[in-house]
């Protein structure tokens, strides 16, 4: 995944064998298996993005264990805990290898429309802005005088964080609106300057991961021993 | 090249005011203008018109006509003004939506329809005139505020229009931005390129600019040449002057904040790094710096809303590390940049009563004394959303006095903010420090802080580079060796320090 000049439907292909590949693990030796290929991938990245990752990751995994263990038993809350904690790694490794232009431009390859590329990588663009601005919301509301405190009786000021962001989100896509308009978005003929080839070397990966993949899922249930 | 003739505009279809009153003007080949007034002038719909977003994206009534290169922009679309009339937009996050600095010059020469190998000499050449090369792979959010606004720059310099139209290029900037963005524009104003920059308040730039438009209420008040719109810029307060009202300096008080080994980092950058420092009762203490320097950072620490690990911040002599932010917003009120970040009610009055503490004797007195203070008694009623910048930057200020600080911190008053403003929001502080209030000010704007501030203290890569009285000769050096102050010249007594929009 970390490989530069892949073609992003490559990595999109192998994203979803990965992705298939934990879901139909059963055997939890094999789940283990898995995220000791996972975690050194994330680690291969940004030390520091992947602590933050992992910290994202663990309380959800965790609640899933405790409700594991309540109402069933510890093996599956292990198991479930383990795909889960699988899945979100891979699903952080994927989005860390992929910038969302990439992505939008493998759509677009597949025949999606280019209006629908385009949404999509904008909106993913622009999630990391409008987490700062709320950041932004959340410290001027505390400074004067606003509890925002995770507490029962705070639950109602919390429109005091969602009608500033409301009304900046509309405000910046009215701006956006605007900018795309002057830079000829809906002007027809559009070339496009990114032109991706699968190469040769990338068939035979996909190829390759696809048969894993199969052979895995086969063996998992049994149809080959 | 450009001319509109006997232009109104407004927004809605009927009732609302008219926006711009009978515009009649003719912009040549190779101008470099410069078109400004308050906030509220129409400064912003003049450059909509000038690349068809007005009469093709917002509704509203257009009379007259705008003709560019002897067309009237009502038979073109804004697609087909492109290559005609390129428009920076004031909101540099907005302009630039692409991943990379690269992909997005990029994205108008693909909506022309060019061919890779054009497209990609094309950005090369725009990345070499504009000095971008080294930016190409790097997200425009990880740019620094002018370096964004080049690259909004490069994104229409591109396309090779004859006309670039730039909304507050100035504005938000420090004066190392503000100055890489004027030397840009200069740059191209010499190769010919017709420019049409929009600004609320003057700066170096109009020592720049071959001709000067003065707008006011959607009126033009004045057009020619820069050298003789002094006396109306005057007028119009496009250049603050702030009243030298030093009556009775700050006596020196007792610390109220102390600061001590103060650090913070992100990700392995130190933004803070051992910052020790004191404000004292009943100052005014501005602290200056670039953007980026850790200025809204340090004062982050103020109230709490950022903690130090190593460090601590003692407030009267107690340590503040117990104590929530909505809790020292009794003590220490802080304001931040943008009024936008914190309305949410439907009136102003009731925007302002958030913060107030019920429990506070002498509540309501206080209030009606911020009413008068800042003027508000005709705004109560209106919804926060709908009034001029100005009047948003009064409401939210009020809107943290009223829980009763002691201490009063600013985060960039200024930006974003006309002349006449600063002129009278310089007169409210020194109001609010006879009263007794401790205010700390965070500003890149070095004229407004000279202007009003006891001491001064400078913020430099996460450390305090110095602390100065302001007029002092060591204070000037100080600021000088930061280059914070550019060469000021007696035309524009704002120098290249501390524009903004």
């Amino acid at each position: 995944m970390q490989a530069k000049g892949f073609d992003p439907r490559t990595k999109l292909a192998l994203g979803m064998l990965g992705i298939a590949a934990v879901l139909v693990t059963e055997d939890t030796r094999f789940l283990v298996g898995e995220l000791c290929i996972i975690l050194p991938g994330l680690f291969f990245l940004k030390r520091t993005r992947a602590m933050h990752a992992v910290r994202l990751i663990l309380p959800l995994v965790t609640i899933v264990f405790v409700i594991g263990v309540i109402s069933f038993s510890v093996e599956t809350a292990v198991a479930l805990a383990l795909r889960l904690f699988d899945l979100l790694a891979l699903s952080i490794l994927f989005f860390q290898a992929m910038d969302p232009t990439e992505l939008g431009d493998s759509f677009r390859k597949m025949g999606f429309p280019y209006e629908f590329s385009f949404i999509l990588t904008t909106s993913l663009r622009y999630v990391p802005l409008i987490g700062k601005r709320l950041r932004m919301i959340i410290d001027a509301q505390r400074s004067r005088g606003v509890d925002l405190r995770p507490r029962l009786r705070n639950v109602p000021r919390f429109t005091a964080l969602l009608i500033p962001l409301l009304v900046q989100a509309f405000i910046l896509a009215e701006q956006l609106a605007m900018a795309m308009e002057s830079r000829g978005f809906a002007r027809a003929g559009r070339s496009f300057r990114r032109e991706y080839r699968i190469s040769f070397r990338e068939y035979i990966l996909i190829a390759s991961a696809l048969c894993i993949v199969a052979v895995f899922f086969a063996w998992e249930k049994g149809w080959i021993k | 090249m450009i001319s509109l003739s006997s232009i109104h505009y407004r927004y809605s279809r009927a009732s609302a005011p008219w926006v711009l009153q009978g515009i009649n003007l003719t912009i040549r080949e190779g101008d470099y203008i410069l078109i400004c007034g308050k906030s509220g002038s129409g400064k912003s719909t003049f450059g909509y018109l000038l690349n068809g977003l007005i009469p093709h994206f917002f509704e509203g009534t257009l009379e007259g006509t705008v003709s560019i290169c002897g067309q009237d922009t009502r038979n073109l679309t804004v697609a087909g003004l492109l290559s005609s009339v390129g428009l920076v937009f004031q909101n540099a996050d907005a302009q630039l939506f692409n991943s990379t600095v690269e992909s997005e010059i990029a994205f108008g020469l693909e909506s022309l329809g060019l061919d890779p190998t054009e497209i990609d000499a094309k950005i090369e050449k725009t990345a070499d005139d504009l000095a971008l090369a080294p930016l190409l792979d790097r997200s425009p959010m990880s740019l620094s505020g002018g370096e964004k606004r080049l690259v909004a720059i490069a994104s229409v310099l591109c396309l090779d229009p004859p006309v670039i139209v730039l909304d507050e290029p100035f504005g938000h900037l420090d004066p190392e931005g503000a100055q890489m963005v004027r030397e840009v524009l200069r740059d191209l104003h010499r190769r010919g390129t017709t420019l049409v920059a929009i600004e609320q308040r003057m700066s170096g730039v109009l020592e720049d600019v071959s001709r000067c438009v003065v707008l006011d209420r959607g009126k033009i008040l004045f057009d020619g040449l820069p050298a003789g719109a002094g006396a109306i810029l005057d007028k119009q307060h496009l250049v603050p002057h702030y009243l030298q009202k030093k009556t009775a300096r700050a006596k020196p008080g007792s610390p109220i904040l102390r600061m001590e080994h103060v650090g913070h980092t992100v990700e392995d950058n130190a933004i803070l790094k051992d910052v020790s420092l004191v404000v004292m009762e009943g100052e005014i203490l501005a602290i200056v710096g670039k953007n980026g320097a850790g200025k809204t950072t340090l004062i982050k620490h103020f109230n709490g809303l950022l903690r130090s690990k190593k460090g601590v911040v003692l407030y009267r002599g107690k340590n503040i590390r117990g104590t929530a932010p909505s809790e020292m917003a009794a003590s220490v009120g802080i304001s931040f940049q943008n009024p936008n970040d914190q309305f949410f009610k439907s009136t102003v009055r009731d925007e302002i009563m958030v913060g107030m503490r019920p429990d506070s004797k002498g509540a309501k007195e206080w209030m009606d004394e911020l009413y008068s203070l800042f003027d508000l008694h005709e705004l109560l009623d209106l919804s926060p959303y709908r009034l001029s910048e100005g009047q948003k930057k009064r409401v939210a200020i009020a809107s943290v006095l009223v829980a009763k600080p002691e201490m009063l911190v600013l985060d960039e008053p200024t930006v974003g903010q006309d002349g006449h403003f600063l002129e009278t929001l310089a007169g409210l502080l020194v109001s609010l420090r006879e009263r007794g209030l401790t205010i700390v000010i965070v500003t890149h704007d070095l004229e407004f802080a000279k202007a009003i501030a006891d001491r001064l203290i400078v913020v430099h890569e996460g450390k305090v580079a110095g602390e100065a009285t302001p007029g002092t000769a060591a204070g000037d050096a100080l600021l000088a060796s930061m280059r914070l102050s550019g060469a000021e010249s007696p035309a524009s007594p704002q120098g290249t320090a501390g524009h903004a929009g």
